[in-house]
């Protein structure tokens, strides 16, 4: 998995390219480290570039959400696509992410 | 601190490292004043188990019956050189990895190349400089301490994973037990159970749960190896010490094992898993899930998906279930699997996928119907390989026709 960072004064977008799989751990270590930032940021996570996930992956989702609320920054992904949102809807993903159209 | 003169044995013997007090060094060396020398410097750092060999069949004697950890032994050995000496200790599997440190006063880079090429691990050229010669043996006894701790502490972990991979192997039903109990309900069922590394985060089980009801429970635990392992074996704990009244109802029994995981797993853990309760009595299948791989349920018909979509189980404090329900008539199939088998990905990159599996799996019925089960795992391994990559569950539960 490759991840790029745009930040903006408000919010932040991540985009996340590829496959996120168990192996990707350390990579996914750098995109949380893109979440320290003031109460209120908005931090996005664009998946429209990520072709797979596996389950680590969507453990890796859990992760940046609950370290989005421990820093109290506003967390939303968006642009999952094919087998990504599959996933997403299989473990119904949608009912405590913030899912942006 | 006092103040310290410095001598030789100080500023050679400067001790930085392992003590090396416990190595065994032989020296080959046919001059008197040669061994002696070389024996002062070993002592400099600390090293006094030293035994020597003037000769070539004296080093074959000594080398048996002292057990070196280092040689150091001359090039130009009497009656054979050290050279020849090496070739053949290498030959022997026993000193295939004994450092050997050659001295020789011939230096030109052909000689040092022939030293090399014959199994010495290191040269000393002559006449030797004593804090290189000790900086050298230090440098090669420290490297064969490091090399013997990971050995051994590899060895150690491979003992201790074969242990954790049989009490794995045991969590799951015993082949004669399940077979007894299948068939003292109407049932067969068929697994099929692998690891990708010596322990997996993958874990099914069943039982009776009394009234002729038999449950199914199959998840599979997020991540690989240990640390999935050891939530396994948590998930069976709590399913054991679940009383009946809660297996006969999916959801609930979904809820309270998401309550208990959630306090225990750590943020990012959890499992995906399916529980079906089979009624015969009932011709039914109720089942909740928490965002398993689709099962397939054959009936005459064909197979069809059943939802096992649901919250992961142990991420979410409040996570809510369902328990659906579907007919499960007499010599209808079940067939329950983890995601090892459709994340699967042959030669060509390309992934099984559900309905790469649910082709598959018509594809097995039509042509081995007596045996669609060993034939659809045969050809998965065929396509797929047997190295795998996630664990692999597959499950495979048939109702007697009538």
């Amino acid at each position: 998995m490759d991840f790029t960072v745009i930040d903006g004064p408000t919010s932040t977008e991540i985009r996340l390219q590829g496959r996120m799989t168990f192996s990707d751990h350390d990579t996914f270590r750098s995109v949380i480290a893109a979440f320290d930032r003031p109460a209120g940021h908005r931090m996005v996570f664009d998946l429209s570039g990520l072709d797979f996930v596996d389950s680590s992956g969507l453990g890796m989702f859990i992760i940046a959400r609950d370290t989005a609320q421990k820093k109290k920054l506003d967390f939303t992904m968006r642009g999952a696509r094919d087998e990504v949102q599959r996933l997403i809807t299989l473990a119904k993903l949608h009912k405590v992410f913030t899912i942006d159209a | 601190m006092e103040g310290s003169i410095e001598t030789p044995a100080s500023l050679y013997g400067l001790d930085l490292g392992l003590p090396l007090g416990d190595f065994r060094v032989l020296i080959a060396d046919n001059s008197r004043f040669n061994r002696r020398t070389l024996a002062r410097f070993l002592q400099w750092i600390g090293i006094d188990k030293v035994a020597f060999a003037t000769d070539g069949p004296e080093l074959m004697d000594q080398i048996e019956a002292f057990d070196p950890d280092l040689l150091m032994i001359d090039a130009q050995l009497p009656p054979i050189d050290g050279m020849a000496l090496c070739r053949i200790l290498r030959a022997n599997p026993r000193w295939r990895d004994l450092p050997i440190l050659m001295q020789s006063t011939r230096q030109t880079d052909q000689i040092r190349s022939l030293c090399f090429q014959a199994g010495a691990t290191d040269l000393l050229a002559k006449p030797i400089n004593p804090g290189e010669c000790v900086a050298r043996v230090r440098y090669h006894l420290e490297r064969r301490a490091m090399v013997r701790e990971l050995r051994a502490f590899h060895e150690r972990v491979e003992r201790d994973l074969k242990q954790a991979r049989s009490m794995q192997l045991a969590l799951v039903p015993d082949s004669e037990w399940l077979e007894a109990m299948a068939g003292r309900n109407g049932l067969r069922i068929d697994p099929v159970f692998q690891t990708s590394h010596e322990v997996g985060g993958d874990f099914w089980t069943a039982f009776e749960i009394g009234g002729g009801q038999v449950g199914v429970f199959v998840a599979d635990l997020s991540g690989h190896g240990i640390a999935s392992a050891i939530n396994a074996f948590r998930l069976h704990t709590l399913l054991t010490r679940t009383p009946a009244e809660e297996l006969r109802d999916p959801a609930r029994l979904m809820t309270q094992l998401n309550q208990r995981l959630t306090d225990i797993l750590t943020v990012g853990q959890f499992a995906t898993a399916f529980y079906g309760v089979i009624d015969p009595a009932r011709d039914t299948l109720l089942y909740a899930a928490a965002g398993a791989p689709n099962p397939l349920l054959g009936s005459r018909g064909g197979f069809r998906t059943l939802d096992a979509s649901g919250m992961l189980l142990g991420a979410f404090a409040d996570a809510e279930y369902e328990t659906r329900v579907t007919r499960f008539l007499p010599g209808d199939t079940l067939f329950l699997y983890s995601d090892g088998l459709t994340e699967a990905r042959d030669r060509s990159d390309t992934m099984l996928g559900e309905l790469g599996l649910a082709d598959l799996v018509e594809e097995a019925v039509r042509t081995a119907p007596e045996h669609p089960f060993p034939w659809l795992m045969a050809r998965f391994a065929e396509r797929f390989g047997t190295g795998l990559y996630d664990d692999l569950t597959a499950l495979w539960i048939a109702r007697d026709p009538l």
